[in-house]
C-alpha cells in the first residue's frame, strides 16, 4: 500500500509537468497573442494602438520570444513560487485568483453539498420502489433538470425575480456589502445570496446522479447475496445500505476526480449569466484574451486538482469495494 | 432570365404595396415623428464663462472637503483653486454638493468608461455641439499665423490632485523624461510629426508651453482638441502603458525614472514591489485606474482601482472648475462603477434603476423595455444621435489578391456599387435600429462641415434591384446556376463572397444574415462569418478578408481618427492593409495601389495636415465624395443612438441636457461635464 | 450463452415427443429465447421508455424530413414581420365547415413604446391545407420539390402563416425550429460514437490488463482531462480551411474533440471492470481456456452493457447541450447556420423575455429530446440487466 502512494505521488508530478506543458501550448494555440486580443479590444472600445505600442507591449511581456523560452521563463518562476502577472488585471496572478478562489470553493461546494444531499437518497428511493408512481416523479423532475440548459434558465429566473421583486439579483453581494470589509452581516448577504446560484448549479448535477445511483443499486439489488441477506433475517434497510449502496457508489467515488477541478472552478456559464465572480468566468476570459500567466496558473491548478482528485478517488474506489483493494495489493 | 426579372420586379412591386401601409407612413414621417418624440432633444450643454471681468470673487467647497480643511488637512479652497479657475454655467440651475454616481463597467477592458468622465482633464476640449473648441485644463491655446508653433497657456495657480503645483514643468518632464526615453516609449507617434519632421514640446515660462514644428501643421490645433494620441489627456493616454498626452506629474514619477537615481536602485524598488524590471513599474505608477497614488487633475480621482469589483473614484479636491457663483466643481462626492460580467446584466441592472447615468453597454434593441419600465426604475431615456453615417459599413478589400477571380470583383467599382444597390437599409433600419437611423452612405450627418453635401447621402445608397441586377451583368457576371446566383468567369462554380464580422457593439452577424438574403435578389451569394475578434484582427493584418464589416465611428471629424474612411492606419486597415502599409511607410513596406482613386486619396489626406480649416474641409469633403462614388466602404445606416446614445438618467439628477453630442471626440459622458450634475435630493 | 440456448432450442424442437404436446408455455420461452428477445420483452414493458423511444423517432423523422414540415424559407428575413406573435388558427369557416384559417395580419411600430404592433387585417384570410406548395428545397438532398406539410391555400405562407410567431429578422419559428432539428440532431452523432469506441477500449483495456497500461492510461486520462477545450477550440477553429461553412467547421471540430472527450466513460469502465476482474465466472472462463479477447466481449461486456448504454444515452444529450452552451459562449454554431443552440442563443437576452417571449420554445424540443433519450436509455439499461 505504501509502495503504491509513493509510486502515485511520483507519477502526479510527471502528469503535472505533462499537463503545464501541453496546457501552455494550446493557450497559445488561437492565433495572435494578447496584444493582439489587447488591441482587438481597445479598438472594439474605439481606442486606437498604434504598431509602435503594439511592438513596445510585446516586448514588455516578452511575447516576442519563443514559446519555449517563455515556457521555460514560466515554468521557472514557478518553481520558485511566483506565478506571474496577469496582463490583464495587472496584478500577480496569485492576487487575481485568491481574490476569487474561496468564493468560488464556497459556491460549488454548496451546489455539491445540495446535488448529492438530494440525489442520493431519491437515487436509492427510486431504486428501490421501482417503477412506482414516486420513482417515475422524481425520475422526470431530475431528468427535467438535465434538460434545461442551465444559463437558460438562470436568464429566465433573473429576469422573473426582476419583474416581481423588482430587484436583480446576480452577483454574490448586495451593492452596500462589496466593498465593506467581513463581518456577520456580510457573511448573512452572502448566504442569503447563495442559495439561488448553488440551486441552478445544483440542478443537472442531480438528475445525472439520480439516475446513476438508481442504475448502480438496481444492479446490485438483484445480486444472489442481497438475497441471502434477506433470507438471513436482516432488516431490510441493513439489507440496503451495508453492501449495495457501497458497491453503488463505485462511480460515485470515480467521479471524485472531477469534482475536485469543478470546486475550484465551478461553472463558467451559469456564473456568467448570473455575474458571480469566481474562477470560472476569470478562466474563460483569460483564455479568449491569452492573457498567458493567469490562464496558465488556473490550468495547471485545476490540473493539480485532477490529480489529486484521481488519486483520492482511487483511494475511495479502494476503501468501498474490498475486491479492488484486493487487487491493487496483488 | 428574362421572366424571372418580371416576376422580382412584379413581386418587389406587390411587396412594396404590401408594405405601404407599413412603410409609406412611417418612414415619410419618421424624421418629424422622431423629431416630436419626447425622446430625442435638442442638444444643449453648460456654456462656459470665459470673461474674466464675470469669475466669481468668492469660492465654496464641498462639506467633505470644508471638514477637512478645518482638521488642517487640506489647505483653503481659494488656495487649491487656480488664479483663472475655469468657470461653468450650470446647465439648468446651480447645484448642491453631495451624493454618489452609481454605474457599471465591464472589467479592465472597459477603461474607457472611467476615462471619459475624467475628460476634462484635455488641453481644450469640444463644446456642447461638438463642433466648437474651447478651453479645458489650458486657460488657451494659441496657433502661430504659419501653423508651426502652438501656445498653450496653463491656469496660474493650478494643481495636481495632490496640491502639487501643475506647471510647464510637467509637459517639459513628459517630452523629455517619458516620449524621448526609448525603454518607455519605442518608437514616437505620428501625431508629434509633420511631413516626417518630429515636432519639439519647449517650457517658455511657468505657465506657457509650445508645441513647434518645423512645417505649417493646422491640423495640431484639432488634434489637441479631439481624442488622439497627443491630445487625449493623461487618464486615456497614459493608461495601460500608453504613454502620451501631452504632460504628466513629474513631481511623483520622478522617483521611478532611472533618471534621477539609478537603474539598479529603480530595478531593486521594483522587484521589491513586485514587477519584473522599472519599465514595468512606471507603466503601473502612471496608470490612473489602478495607482491611486497618481495624481490626476479630472475631477474625480480613483480610490478602488479598475481590477476589483468596485471601481471607485473620490472627488478631486483640487480641481479646477467653479461654478458661476464660486462653488468648486464637481458637486457629486464620488463615482461607484460596479462589476458586470457581460453586458447583459448591465442592462438589466439599468432597467432596474440600479444606475444614475448609464449609456455605456445599453443595447438599444432592448429599447421597448427599457421605455416601459422608466417608472419603475425611476429613470427617464434620452436619446443622443450620433453625426457618423455608418452604424455598419462594409469595408471592401482592395488589396486582396489570394483569389485572383474574387480580387477582380472586389476592384471593381461597378460591383461594389451593385452590392451596394442591393441592399434594403430601411429594412435594416426598420429591424435592428427600430427605425431610429438615417439610411444612406457612410458620410458624416449634414450638419457636419466635412459633408460633401445632401446629394451624396443617397447616391448609390438606395434600393435598386433592377439597376443592380443590371450592373452586374453588364460587367461580365450574367451567367448564372441553377439557384440563381452568378458564377465565376474562371470556372464556372457559384461565385462566393466572404464577408468577415464579429459580434461586437451590434449584432452584425444578424445584420449580414439579412443582407445576405437580400443579396439573394441579385444573384450574389455571400458567406457571413462570425469570427472571434482576435482572429478576425489577424485575417485582416494578413490580408485574407474579402469584406469586413464594422462601423465608422469617428471619421465625423475626418482626420483625427481616419482609419475606418480610409486605408491609412495599418493596424486596422479593412479596406486594404497593404495599402496601409504602403502609406504609413512612405513606400517602403506594403503595396502602391493600382487604383487612382485610392491614389488621389492618399493625395488628398496627406496634404490636409498643412492646410487651414475651411481648406481642410473641402479637402475632406472631396475625399468623401470618392468614397461614396467608388463605394469601397458600402454604409448602410447611422447617424443612430445605437452606440452609447440610449442614455438612462435617474430622475434624481439635475442638469442634465436633454440630448448631448455621443460622436467619438465628444467622448460622452464627460463632454456633457459630468461635474456640474447634481443629486435633487 | 447464446449459441447453446439456440443448440437446446432447435434439439426441443426436433425432439419426438414435442410434436405432440401443446405451444411452448411462457416459463420454456424465456427460458430458449436469445438474449435480444429477452431484452426486447422487458423493454416493452417499461412504457415510458418505450413512449421515449418513439419520441426519439419522431425526432429524427422531422429532422429527415425537415424542409417538408417547415412552410417559409428559414431564412428568408423581413422587417415587417417582425417579432410577430403566435397566431390563432380558426378551425370553423363562416359557413360552419371544417376548414382552418388565420387572418393576415398588419404591423405598424408604435413611435411611444417603440414595439410593433400587429393588428388582424379583417379583409384578408388564408385558408391552411394540408401538403400545400411553398418555398422550393430538396427533399432528402435529391429530390427537387415544393411540397410541404403546411401550408396556405393561394398564396404565400409568409404573408399569413405564423403559427409560432417569428423572430426579429421575421423569420417563422416553427419552420426555424423544424430545420434546426436537423443540424442539432446529426451533428452530434459522429462524436459520440467516436467517444464511446474509444471510452470501451481504453477504459476495458485499462481495467482489465491493470499494471503500468492501467497507470499510464490513468494518467494520460488526467492530462487530458486538464486540457483547456476552449483554446483548442479557437484554435482548431482559425486552423480549418477559410471557405469550410461553419457546419463544417463545427462537426470537423466535435469529431476533433471527442477524441479528448472519453476519458469519462473511460473512467467509468475500468472502474467495472476492477470490479468484475475477480467475479467467479471470469475466472471460470479463464480456467476453461477462453482467450483474452473472448473474456472481454463474451462475458464482462455483458455485464455492463448496461452501464455503457446508460452513459451513451446519457452522452448524444449531453452533445446537444454543449453544442447550446458553446453558442451561448460564441464558440459553437453560427448564423446563417440553423441549430437549437443558435435559435436559443437568439432568445436568450432581455428584450426576448420582455418583448417576444415566445421565441423560448425553442427550448421545449431540446428538453423534450433530453428527457426522451435519457428514459429510453433508462429503459435499455433496465431491459439489458442480466440480472432481471
Amino acid at each position: 500500500m505504501i509502495a503504491y502512494i509513493v509510486r502515485r505521488l511520483l507519477l502526479a508530478i510527471v502528469t503535472i509537468w505533462a499537463i503545464s506543458v501541453l496546457s501552455f501550448v494550446i493557450i497559445q494555440l488561437p492565433p495572435g497573442d494578447f496584444v493582439d486580443a489587447y488591441i482587438s479590444r481597445m479598438s472594439a472600445n474605439g481606442s486606437a494602438v498604434s504598431a509602435e505600442e503594439a511592438q513596445s507591449l510585446r516586448r514588455l511581456y516578452g511575447l516576442d520570444r519563443p514559446i519555449y523560452v517563455q515556457y521555460a521563463k514560466w515554468m521557472g518562476r514557478v518553481a520558485e513560487g511566483n506565478f506571474g502577472d496577469s496582463m490583464e488585471w495587472q496584478r500577480p496572478v496569485t492576487e487575481v485568483i485568491g481574490d476569487r478562489l474561496w468564493l468560488t470553493m464556497v459556491v460549488s461546494i454548496a451546489a455539491i453539498i445540495l446535488t448529492w444531499g438530494i440525489a442520493l437518497p431519491i437515487g436509492i428511493y427510486s431504486a428501490v420502489r421501482q417503477y412506482s408512481i414516486g420513482d417515475y416523479i422524481f425520475t422526470f423532475l431530475g431528468f427535467l433538470g438535465i434538460a434545461i440548459p442551465n444559463f437558460l434558465l438562470a436568464l429566465i429566473i433573473m429576469y422573473f425575480s426582476f419583474k416581481l421583486f423588482g430587484t436583480s439579483i446576480g452577483g454574490l453581494f448586495s451593492a452596500e456589502y462589496q466593498l465593506a470589509p467581513w463581518s456577520f452581516a456580510k457573511l448573512g448577504d452572502m448566504l442569503a445570496h447563495l442559495p439561488l446560484p448553488a440551486f441552478i448549479l445544483a440542478v443537472a448535477g442531480t438528475a445525472q446522479l439520480i439516475r446513476i445511483m438508481r442504475a448502480n443499486l438496481l444492479d446490485e439489488l438483484r445480486k444472489p447475496y442481497v438475497v441471502t441477506a434477506r433470507a438471513k433475517g436482516l432488516t431490510e434497510m441493513r439489507v440496503i445500505m451495508k453492501y449495495p449502496v457501497r458497491a453503488a457508489l463505485n462511480p460515485f467515488a470515480s467521479s471524485l476526480a472531477y469534482l475536485f477541478p469543478y470546486v475550484v472552478s465551478g461553472s463558467i456559464i451559469v456564473s456568467l449569466v448570473l455575474s458571480l465572480p469566481t474562477v470560472g468566468p476569470l478562466l474563460l476570459t483569460s483564455l479568449i484574451a491569452q492573457d498567458m500567466f493567469l490562464a496558465g496558473t488556473i490550468v495547471l491548478m485545476l490540473g493539480v486538482m485532477t490529480v489529486i482528485g484521481t488519486f483520492l478517488s482511487d483511494l475511495v474506489l479502494m476503501w468501498i469495494d474490498p475486491r479492488i483493494r484486493f487487487q491493487v495489493d496483488e | 432570365m428574362a421572366i424571372s426579372r418580371s416576376v422580382l420586379l412584379a413581386s418587389v412591386a406587390f411587396a412594396m404595396l404590401a408594405a405601404g401601409s407599413f412603410f409609406a407612413g412611417p418612414v415619410a414621417a419618421q424624421n418629424s415623428e422622431l423629431a416630436k418624440s419626447e425622446l430625442v432633444g435638442k442638444i444643449e450643454g453648460p456654456q462656459l464663462v470665459l470673461d474674466p471681468a464675470q469669475m466669481p470673487k468668492e469660492f465654496h467647497e464641498a462639506p467633505m472637503l470644508a471638514e477637512l480643511v478645518k482638521a488642517g488637512k487640506l489647505p483653503p479652497v481659494k488656495d487649491r483653486l487656480p488664479a483663472e479657475p475655469l468657470v461653468i454655467k450650470p446647465l439648468n440651475e446651480i447645484g448642491k454638493y453631495g451624493g454618489t454616481w452609481r454605474r457599471g463597467f465591464t472589467g479592465t477592458g472597459d477603461v474607457e468608461n472611467g476615462n471619459r468622465i475624467n475628460a476634462s482633464d484635455k488641453l481644450i476640449f469640444w463644446d456642447e455641439s461638438g463642433n466648437k473648441i474651447v478651453p479645458s485644463v489650458a486657460k488657451s491655446v494659441d496657433m502661430s499665423p504659419d501653423g508651426k508653433t502652438f501656445t498653450i497657456h496653463l491656469r496660474k495657480g493650478m494643481k495636481w490632485s495632490d496640491g502639487a503645483p501643475f506647471t510647464a514643468d510637467d509637459f517639459t518632464f513628459w517630452f523629455e523624461d517619458l516620449y524621448s526615453n526609448k525603454d518607455i516609449v519605442p518608437t514616437p507617434i505620428a501625431d508629434m510629426s509633420v511631413n516626417g519632421k518630429p515636432g519639439r514640446l519647449v517650457k517658455v515660462d511657468e505657465t506657457t508651453v509650445q508645441f513647434q514644428f518645423d512645417d505649417p501643421y493646422f491640423l495640431f490645433y484639432d488634434m489637441l482638441a479631439g481624442d488622439t494620441l497627443i491630445g487625449g489627456g493623461q487618464s486615456v493616454r497614459q493608461s495601460q502603458t500608453f504613454t502620451f498626452g501631452a504632460y504628466s506629474p513629474g513631481h511623483y514619477l520622478k522617483q521611478f525614472l532611472p533618471k534621477y537615481s539609478s537603474e539598479e536602485e529603480v530595478n531593486k524598488r521594483a522587484k521589491a514591489e513586485g514587477f519584473d524590471n522599472w519599465v514595468k513599474m512606471i507603466h503601473f505608477k502612471k496608470d490612473w485606474s489602478l495607482n491611486k497614488e497618481l495624481p490626476t487633475l479630472g475631477p474625480w480621482h480613483m480610490v478602488n482601482p479598475i481590477n476589483t469589483p468596485n471601481w471607485v473614484l473620490e472627488r478631486n479636491p483640487y480641481y479646477y472648475g467653479v461654478d458661476t457663483v464660486g462653488n468648486q466643481l464637481p458637486y457629486i462626492d464620488r463615482v461607484t462603477l460596479t462589476l458586470a460580467e457581460n453586458t447583459e446584466v448591465i442592462n438589466l441592472r439599468a432597467i432596474a434603476g440600479e444606475y444614475d447615468l448609464q449609456e455605456r453597454h445599453i443595447d438599444i434593441g432592448k429599447l421597448p423595455v427599457i421605455l416601459e419600465n422608466q417608472k419603475k426604475g425611476n429613470y427617464t431615456v434620452h436619446l443622443d444621435l450620433a453625426i457618423n453615417g455608418a452604424d455598419t459599413i462594409l469595408q471592401i478589400n482592395q488589396s486582396y489578391k489570394a483569389d485572383p477571380e474574387v480580387a477582380k470583383w472586389l476592384t471593381n467599382a461597378d460591383f461594389r456599387r451593385a452590392l451596394s444597390l442591393g441592399i434594403d437599409r430601411d429594412q435594416l433600419n426598420e429591424t435592428f435600429w427600430l427605425g431610429l437611423a438615417t439610411p444612406g452612405s457612410a458620410v458624416p450627418a449634414e450638419s457636419s462641415p466635412y459633408n460633401p453635401g445632401p446629394e451624396w447621402r443617397k447616391k448609390w445608397s438606395t434600393l435598386d434591384i433592377k439597376k443592380a441586377n443590371e450592373m452586374l451583368d453588364a460587367i461580365g457576371l450574367a451567367k448564372k446556376d441553377g439557384e440563381g446566383f452568378r458564377v465565376r468567369t474562371d470556372n464556372g462554380q457559384r461565385l462566393r463572397i466572404q464577408v468577415q464580422t464579429v459580434r461586437a457593439f451590434l449584432p452584425w452577424p444578424n445584420q449580414l444574415e439579412m443582407i445576405a438574403q437580400q443579396w439573394k435578389k441579385i444573384g450574389i451569394q455571400a458567406d457571413v462569418k462570425e469570427v472571434e475578434r482576435t482572429l478576425a484582427m489577424t485575417r485582416v493584418l494578413n490580408n485574407e478578408h474579402h469584406i469586413m464589416v464594422w462601423n465608422n465611428g469617428g471619421t465625423e471629424l475626418f482626420y483625427l481618427f481616419p482609419r475606418h474612411a480610409i486605408p491609412v492606419d495599418p493596424t486596422e486597415a479593412y479596406m486594404g492593409p497593404e495599402f496601409a502599409q504602403w502609406y504609413a511607410s512612405n513606400g517602403k513596406q506594403g503595396r502602391k495601389p493600382d487604383d487612382p482613386n485610392l491614389l488621389k486619396i492618399f493625395d488628398l489626406f496627406r496634404s490636409a495636415a498643412g492646410q487651414q480649416a475651411e481648406e481642410r474641409y473641402k479637402t475632406a469633403q472631396e475625399i468623401w465624395k470618392i468614397l461614396v462614388d467608388q463605394q469601397y466602404g458600402i454604409g448602410t445606416v447611422g447617424q443612430s443612438a445605437a452606440l452609447m446614445g440610449v442614455r438612462l438618467v435617474s430622475n434624481k439628477l439635475g442638469n442634465i441636457a436633454s440630448r448631448v453630442c455621443i460622436a467619438q471626440h465628444c467622448r460622452v459622458p464627460g463632454g456633457s461635464h459630468p461635474e456640474q450634475w447634481y443629486y435633487k435630493q | 450463452m447464446r449459441a447453446t440456448s439456440a443448440i437446446s432450442g432447435i434439439f426441443a424442437r426436433l425432439a419426438p415427443w414435442r410434436g405432440v404436446a401443446a405451444a411452448p408455455s411462457a416459463e420454456e420461452r424465456i427460458a430458449f429465447a436469445t438474449q435480444f428477445q429477452l431484452t426486447w420483452w422487458r423493454f416493452r414493458k417499461h412504457r415510458l421508455a418505450v413512449w421515449s423511444g418513439v419520441i426519439v423517432a419522431l425526432f429524427y423523422l422531422v429532422a429527415i424530413f425537415a424542409d417538408f414540415i417547415a412552410y417559409t424559407d428559414p431564412h428568408a428575413t423581413d422587417a415587417r414581420r417582425s417579432y410577430i406573435p403566435p397566431q390563432a388558427i380558426h378551425i370553423f369557416d363562416a359557413d360552419g365547415s371544417v376548414s382552418p384559417w388565420v387572418h393576415g395580419l398588419k404591423g405598424k411600430r408604435d413611435l411611444k413604446t417603440f414595439k410593433i404592433v400587429y393588428s388582424v387585417d379583417p379583409e384578408s384570410k388564408l385558408y391552411l391545407r394540408f401538403f400545400a406548395e411553398g418555398y422550393r428545397y430538396d427533399l432528402f438532398g435529391l429530390i427537387p420539390t415544393t411540397t410541404h406539410l403546411i401550408g396556405v391555400a393561394d398564396g404565400n405562407a409568409e404573408d399569413g402563416l405564423y403559427l409560432l410567431g417569428t423572430d426579429l429578422l421575421g423569420r417563422d419559428l416553427w419552420s426555424r425550429i423544424a430545420v434546426a432539428t436537423r443540424i442539432s440532431l446529426f451533428i452530434g452523432l459522429a462524436g459520440v460514437m467516436v467517444s464511446l469506441f474509444l471510452g470501451v477500449l481504453l477504459g476495458g483495456i485499462s481495467g482489465l490488463y491493470g499494471g503500468t497500461i492501467d497507470t499510464l492510461i490513468q494518467r494520460l486520462i488526467e492530462v487530458i482531462r486538464s486540457i483547456p477545450t476552449i483554446p483548442l477550440w479557437m484554435g482548431l477553429a482559425a486552423a480549418l480551411p477559410n471557405d469550410w461553412t461553419t457546419t463544417q467547421i463545427y462537426f470537423a471540430i466535435t469529431v476533433i474533440i471527442s477524441f479528448i472527450g472519453w476519458t469519462d466513460l473511460a473512467r467509468v469502465v475500468r472502474g467495472r471492470f476492477l470490479a468484475l476482474r475477480g467475479e467467479d465466472f471470469v475466472t471460470a472462463a479463464e480456467l476453461a481456456g477462453a482467450s483474452r479477447m473472448r473474456i472481454i466481449f463474451r462475458h464482462m461486456l455483458p455485464s455492463f452493457l448496461s452501464h455503457i448504454i446508460a452513459a451513451t444515452s446519457l452522452a448524444l444529450p449531453a452533445m446537444i447541450i454543449s453544442e447550446t452552451s458553446l453558442s451561448f459562449l460564441g464558440l459553437g454554431l453560427r448564423p446563417p447556420a440553423i441549430s437549437w443552440g443558435i435559435l436559443l442563443q437568439d432568445a436568450q437576452n432581455i428584450q426576448t423575455l420582455g418583448i417576444a417571449p415566445w421565441l423560448l420554445v425553442s427550448a421545449v424540443p431540446v428538453i423534450v429530446i433530453i428527457l426522451a433519450f435519457n428514459f429510453l436509455g433508462d429503459g435499455l439499461r433496465d431491459a439489458a440487466d442480466p440480472y432481471g
